[in-house]
């Protein structure tokens, strides 16, 4: 959003109405912050009333313009609303729920919000989305839920959302188990997916296309995947050459990796991100996904020295999945000692997190690891 | 749910640039001063550089 969004002159006339703040979820110094209002996905959209210290709207994942410009509007007459509606009163308790991290009871209130909502409700869509991601975990509830709202939510960017999230827990289910939900919801996909009045921004699009190939995975159709998967490169790879700037461009570099790597394709990759390591030399995202392609090409010492690079630039939780990677070179470069010590030095790293960073499930993750190394 | 990608694009950026507003970067307490002395909302975007 910062390369594509809100650098847009539509979003000027809000500059005013609110108080601007970008919090980097790897900083330290933004571990009280995250204590307060845990983040478990990104990214994550957020409008506080400080005043009342509470949340006035939430929304995970990225928006294009129009997007962003209704969550605002809606948040911006909640905030100065004297009295809420049944909907809007339900929404406000799912979102302070949601943000306290109780997902079930969370839910719950979204469902009462979309109950008590009126026709042309303007935060159906938002609540319908909000709804998909609380109940992710549950597949068969999250599909069902997904082919219902579907119809409610055509037309709107909202429903690429709702029918990709659907579709991917469809996929999830037992064969056994998913009756026509997933032939349904793929249908619904391809129709958002075909729907050229939709201004769909191209994370809308590549999350389609990964929902599509999901589905044709588990229609075990291993012919329709490739051909997806090569489609959903080729986007990328148009998307890439369409960008501006170089900051526009690596936006796609993370996405475009993981096709070319789902394709068997990691020299494609390293190009791109050497192009990437220059324009942005203190970045340690290009270094640490080219050790990724260089390891996926069996180019250990190579892979190695990239690690190197991004190590010398990462801290936070993310300086975690680097040493993870960088494990796994060690491991496919056969060299189980120096794999253990690498995974030993993600342990103790993962502890010295402060409270708001530190995770225990991911301290608990790496040290079973290690563990059985 | 099995994901190729549990992410999002717009949520791999490590840019800092936001030419047409007013980012406050990184500094929650300056963010809510400045919201109560104007009476406005805060705006969050909590992203990572991935």
């Amino acid at each position: 959003m910062k390369a594509f969004v809100y650098t847009d002159e539509g979003l000027e006339r809000y500059a005013g109405r609110f108080v601007w703040l970008s919090i980097n979820t790897e900083e330290a110094k933004n571990a009280a912050f995250l204590k307060r209002w845990p983040i478990p996905a990104l990214p994550m959209l957020l409008v506080l009333d400080a005043k009342r210290d509470a949340v006035t709207a939430r929304y995970v994942g990225g928006a294009t313009v129009p997007h962003l410009q209704k969550l605002l509007d809606d948040a911006e007459k909640t905030y100065r609303a004297k009295s809420l509606s049944a909907a809007d009163t339900e929404l406000a308790k799912a979102d302070r729920l949601a943000s306290e991290g109780k997902n079930a009871e969370a839910a719950k209130s979204f469902e009462a919000a979309i109950a008590a909502a009126p026709r042309n409700w303007s935060k159906l869509g938002r609540t319908a989305e909000s709804l998909m991601f609380a109940i992710s975990g549950e597949p068969s509830r999250c599909a069902t839920r997904a082919l219902e709202l579907y119809p409610r939510l055509k037309g709107t960017i909202s429903s690429a959302n709702v029918a990709a999230t659907g579709l991917s827990c469809a996929a999830s289910l037992e064969a056994d188990k998913r009756g026509d939900l997933l032939s349904k919801l793929e249908k619904a996909t391809q129709e958002v997916f075909d729907d050229r009045k939709l201004a769909l921004s191209d994370d809308d699009r590549s999350g389609l296309y990964l929902a599509l190939i999901e589905a044709r995975d588990a229609s075990g159709d291993d012919e329709g995947v490739v051909e997806l998967k090569a489609e959903w490169s080729a986007f990328l790879d148009g998307a890439a050459a369409r960008a501006k700037t170089p900051e526009q461009r690596t936006v796609y570099d993370s996405h475009r990796l993981s096709a070319y790597l789902e394709l068997g394709q990691p020299e494609k990759a390293v190009a791109m991100l050497e192009q990437s390591e220059r324009d942005f030399p203190d970045d340690y995202n290009p270094p640490a996904r080219l050790a990724l392609a260089w390891k996926a090409l069996n180019e250990f010492d190579k892979a190695l020295a990239a690690s190197d690079r991004a190590l010398a630039k990462v801290s936070g939780p993310r300086r975690l999945s680097v040493l993870s990677v960088r494990a796994d070179i060690y491991v496919a470069k056969g060299d189980k000692e120096a794999a253990r010590a690498t995974v030993a030095e993600a342990v103790a790293y993962a502890k010295s997190l402060p409270e708001g960073q530190r995770s225990e499930r991911r301290i608990a993750a790496l040290e079973k690891r290690l563990s059985g190394m | 749910m099995k994901r190729l990608l549990a992410i999002t694009l717009f949520a791999c950026a490590a840019l800092t640039a936001h030419a047409k507003l007013p980012f406050i970067e990184d500094d929650y307490a300056k963010a809510v001063a400045r919201a109560q002395a104007k009476n406005v909302p805060i705006f969050v975007e909590a992203w990572a550089p991935w």
